[in-house]
């Protein structure tokens, strides 16, 4: 449960950085002209949309590294610990794309900040635009599930983490968690609008990228440490 | 705003076939191939003011919110969860998954069961069908199985499959538009606009709009859009699509342009010197948008096995259930049915041979080169034999001087007379002597009292002396008299095949002129690479045999028949097609016409009005016959992609169908596996598009001496620029 609970902080102190972008869409969201309870509803519509997509993507990269590890199962018969081969190399690869993806956050690796986030992003977002003003009560869903396919850091190093879960259901619930995180932000942007100030941000951003480096660096561990056990003992082992 | 051809897909410009949709977008009437062309035009397109556009992305939002709350929560049964203690609970999960999964259903499905219906109702059963019935069947059982309350349900199944379904269509729609980019602005030469300059104000007009005499402007990466002179600026332009060559050509005021070239680094100010829709660059695109919207003898077998296909997987659907319901549980057997029903969905091998020719007429009209139909590039790629005419199309088409045999005379002497007769001549050959001379920068000798004799020659006064220029009967005539060396050399000559002229002065003959049309500098080369690439070269000419012979064996040809009549030529053609199949004719359209029209692949060079006519199906631009090689190399190329991607198609769907009929693939991965076989169709086409630009090695450079040179020399290049003689 601790490890989900981290989840959620580190999802909660990330959704600073989703200000900028996916922040811009909310405020875009506006206010419903019916009042405020409407409002909160479009917003929730929007929010719950979002998040179903990152559940998804939780399951689908937890099932992929399920199979990759289930495929070849092979014991390392040395080491003798609760980790086979496949899932070291699952747990590093995902901790190396965690510790990129954190160190971003400060603002270093931009050049791979360019790839990760040019992947086709700008013609899905401007496509997208026509849904923001469309009066339909369901727009906002709809609206939610294209955002969350949008590229973004922050998603895909979570969506690492759930993979190096190897298991559909850990996936889902870690991206679960961190969508819940982002929930009290990107809520208070459509309600609130810009009320927070740029420092209080970047400060966001820096503790969401000490989250993402210690998550990192956690995954890693489990990868390359003889006895991983000990790690797996800590309160966030998944599961 | 575009316009496309009535027949062509308005999103990846393939032609639209019996699956064809219709919808409104921003206003305008758009046509479409498929569902996925359909989705991906108005994601791409549609304003964000237009309501069609935002509804169709609301609808693919919310199916794709609801499917994928279904996966998750089944992803939470599957683990087990509601198990034991919690067994309660199933029947409610069920219950809530069936009130998800229906407006899923009709939301996704919406489009195939339209479809389908369209279809039957016009008794044909298509693709779509298998995806309505399978996914139908996976709803419907999983309805009882809820109201039965048995532990199964498959609404996450029927669901996704549809999801996948549409994604993939997606995908697969955005994939082949992008490999179609290229073909965007052969298709919309008229309807783009162009910068014209009107008194100082500029305004955007159509480029059928545009006259005679208007001024437009061109930016630098801008199409030039009609032909014209340059009034102002400083540019080069790149005139690869009307003449073939990819290369930087200078453009300052007073140089002409040509519609369709790039203009590529200033702005240019230019004065339109015709029509719009007049210039060769609208008719390349004319022609090509009709190349695209007709099918091609492959594409019509692959649509016929497609219609046959249907029938037989819903019977092959129809047994594997029945075989696996003995073995299984009905609820498994269902789903193994499902699974070959999704498989077996044929799309890629309607696939396979459109996208290939499309990108291959493409590739050639961006070299100037014509292709009539889809047809034609497959029948060029299975020739066997090319027959090539003589004059016009190996050679020149106009006379030159090749020799000069005298009696004493010094050539300049000779050639400065003839001259300063002939420039009287409006006699064809007269050119020849003309321009010969001032190549070498003589003055024609100044002569009075010329007269002409029809059919003989041209008679005149220099210094006090009478003078004559033209054949021996005329000579005959003055009764001057003819060394008879010289005379043994003239005949000889026009035993040969030339064209003698005596010129005489002072009551003798002094010289003898041969004119001879000279072979293209690049036939020879051309002729070579055609033999390396294993095709039989053949000269079917109507001229004299010696002249044939002489041109046949310098360009290196060996097969040769001469003093052909159009008719004859027919037959000779004939002669070949037991040996050869598949005959090609090039020509010059003009004399060739029945010859290029009764050959399986008739190729003229230079005009694209043979084309309409449909004397010849495949149209070379002018002077682009060092092209052919490169032409049937693309040809040969599209053939083998129709043929791989066809074998792939084929190949991969009998694969997936056994797995699935065997119960090893899950309906879901079907679908995916589905989706990506029509996309490796697309990238194994993408490689058309990055085929190379025709060599240029091919070209020599052409000299621009003017040296007469003699017989026994060997054959000159032509150096006329001016009028010539047609002599065919």
């Amino acid at each position: 449960m601790t490890y989900y609970l981290v989840i959620f902080a580190a999802g909660f102190a990330g959704s600073f950085h989703c200000i900028g972008m996916c922040g811009g869409f909310a405020c875009a969201l506006g206010h419903d002209p019916r009042g405020r309870t409407a409002t909160v509803e479009r917003h929730l519509l929007y929010n719950a949309g979002r998040l179903t997509t990152y559940c998804f993507l939780g399951g689908i990269a937890g099932a992929l590294g399920a199979v990759l590890c289930t495929s070849r199962g092979i014991e390392v018969p040395v080491l003798n610990g609760p980790l086979d081969t496949a899932q070291r190399f699952l747990a590093i690869a995902a901790g190396l794309l965690m510790i990129a993806m954190a160190l971003q956050f400060f603002g270093l690796l931009q050049g791979f900040h360019r790839v990760a986030v040019g992947f086709g992003g700008s013609t899905l977002a401007v496509s997208l635009r026509s849904l923001l003003k469309s009066p339909s009560p369901a727009a906002p869903v709809a609206f939610g599930v294209f955002n969350g396919f949008l590229p973004c850091p922050l998603v895909y190093a979570f969506a690492a983490q759930a993979a190096s879960t190897a298991g559909a259901l850990p996936g889902f619930l870690v991206m679960l968690s961190f969508g819940l995180g982002t929930f009290p932000a990107m809520l208070m942007m459509g309600g609130v609008g810009r009320m927070l100030a740029p420092a209080w941000r970047q400060r966001g951003v820096w503790l969401a990228g000490s989250f993402i480096l210690v998550l990192g660096l956690i995954t890693l561990s489990r990868g390359v440490l003889p006895f991983a056990a000990h790690v797996h003992a800590l309160p966030w082992g998944p599961g | 705003m575009t316009e496309r051809g009535d027949n062509l897909c308005s999103h990846c410009l393939l032609p639209i076939g019996l699956r064809a949709m219709q919808r409104t977008v921003n206003g305008e009437d758009c046509a479409f191939c498929c569902y996925g062309c359909c989705i991906a035009f108005q994601v791409k397109h549609g304003k964000s003011e237009e309501w069609e556009a935002a509804w169709l992305l609301i609808r693919l939002g919310v199916g794709a919110f609801l499917t994928m709350n279904i996966m998750l929560i089944s992803l939470v049964l599957y683990a087990g969860t509601f198990s034991g203690a919690d067994a309660w609970l199933l029947p409610w999960i069920h219950l809530l998954l069936w009130i998800f999964a229906t407006p899923a259903l009709v939301i996704l499905g919406e489009p195939y069961l339209r479809e389908t219906w369209s279809h039957a109702a016009q008794g044909r059963v298509t693709s779509s069908a298998l995806v309505v019935l399978g996914v139908g069947a996976a709803y419907a059982y999983s309805i009882f199985a809820t109201i039965e309350g048995s532990e199964q349900v498959y609404f996450d199944t029927a669901t996704m499959v549809l999801m996948l379904f549409t994604i993939g269509s997606y995908i697969e729609a955005a994939g082949r538009a992008k490999a179609a980019r290229d073909l965007e602005p052969l298709l919309a030469a008229e309807s783009e606009c162009a910068t014209v300059v009107d008194e100082g104000t500029e305004s955007r007009r159509p480029v059928r709009d545009i006259g005679a005499g208007m001024l437009v402007r061109v930016k630098p990466g801008e199409r030039v859009p009609v032909d014209g002179v340059v009034i102002e600026g400083l540019s080069h332009t790149d005139e690869a699509v009307i003449t073939g060559e990819s290369r930087q050509v200078a453009k300052r005021v007073g140089s002409a342009v040509i519609a369709g070239s790039i203009n590529l680094d200033g702005p240019l100010l230019i004065q339109s010197s015709g029509a719009g829709s007049a210039t060769r660059w609208a008719q390349i695109c004319r022609s090509v948008r009709d190349a695209l919207s007709r099918r091609s003898p492959i594409q019509r077998i692959a649509d016929r096995v497609v219609g046959v296909s249907v029938p037989f997987v819903l019977i092959l659907g129809g047994l594997t259930v029945a075989y696996w319901a003995q073995l299984m549980p009905f609820d498994q057997a269902l789903l193994v049915g499902l699974a070959v029903l999704v498989v077996a969905c044929p799309c890629a091998v309607g696939l396979a041979a459109p996208l290939a020719t499309s990108l291959g007429i493409g590739r050639l009209a961006r070299c100037g080169c014509l292709v009539r139909d889809p047809g034609t590039l497959e029948a060029l790629a299975r020739t066997r034999l090319l027959a090539f005419d003589k004059t016009g199309t190996l050679t020149s088409g106009r006379s030159r001087i090749v020799g000069i045999e005298s009696d004493g005379a010094g050539t300049d002497e000779v050639l400065a007379r003839a001259a300063g007769l002939e420039r009287h001549s409006e006699h064809g050959l007269a050119q020849a002597i003309i321009m010969a001379a001032a190549a070498r920068g003589l003055e024609p000798v100044v002569t009075s009292d010329v007269r002409a004799v029809p059919g003989r020659g041209i008679l005149g006064n220099a210094d006090g002396q009478p003078m004559a220029a033209g054949n021996s009967a005329l000579m005959g005539d003055l009764g001057w008299s003819l060394a008879p060396a010289l005379r043994e050399r003239a005949r000889s000559l026009e035993a040969s095949g030339h064209s003698v002229i005596y010129v005489g002065w002072a009551g003798r003959v002094h010289a003898v002129l041969s004119l001879d049309d000279t072979p293209l500098p690049e036939a020879h080369s051309m002729i070579e690479a055609l033999r390396s690439l294993g095709l039989h070269v053949t000269l079917l000419t109507g001229d004299l045999a010696p002249a044939a012979r002489r041109v046949a064996a310098v360009i290196g040809i060996e097969d040769m028949q001469a003093c052909l009549s159009p008719e004859t030529k027919r037959a000779a053609l004939d002669q070949y097609r037991p040996s050869y199949e598949v005959v090609a004719m090039v020509g010059d359209g003009l004399n060739d016409g029945p010859v290029l029209a009764d050959a399986d692949v008739g190729i003229a060079v230079g005009s694209a009005t043979d084309l309409a006519r449909e004397t010849a199906s495949l149209v070379l631009p002018p002077g682009g016959l060092w092209m052919l090689p490169w032409v049937i190399a693309v040809a040969r190329k599209v053939r083998r992609t129709i043929l791989t991607n066809l074998l792939w198609a084929f190949g991969y769907n009998l694969v997936a169908l056994t797995l699935a009929a065997l119960g090893v693939l899950q309906p879901v991965l079907a679908a995916a596996v589905m989706a990506s076989s029509s996309l490796l169709l697309i990238i194994n086409s993408l490689q058309l598009s990055r085929l190379p630009d025709p060599a240029l090695s091919v070209i020599p450079e052409r000299p621009l001496s003017a040296e007469p040179d003699s017989v026994s020399r060997g054959l000159g290049m032509p150096v006329m620029a001016g009028p010539a003689i047609e002599r065919s």
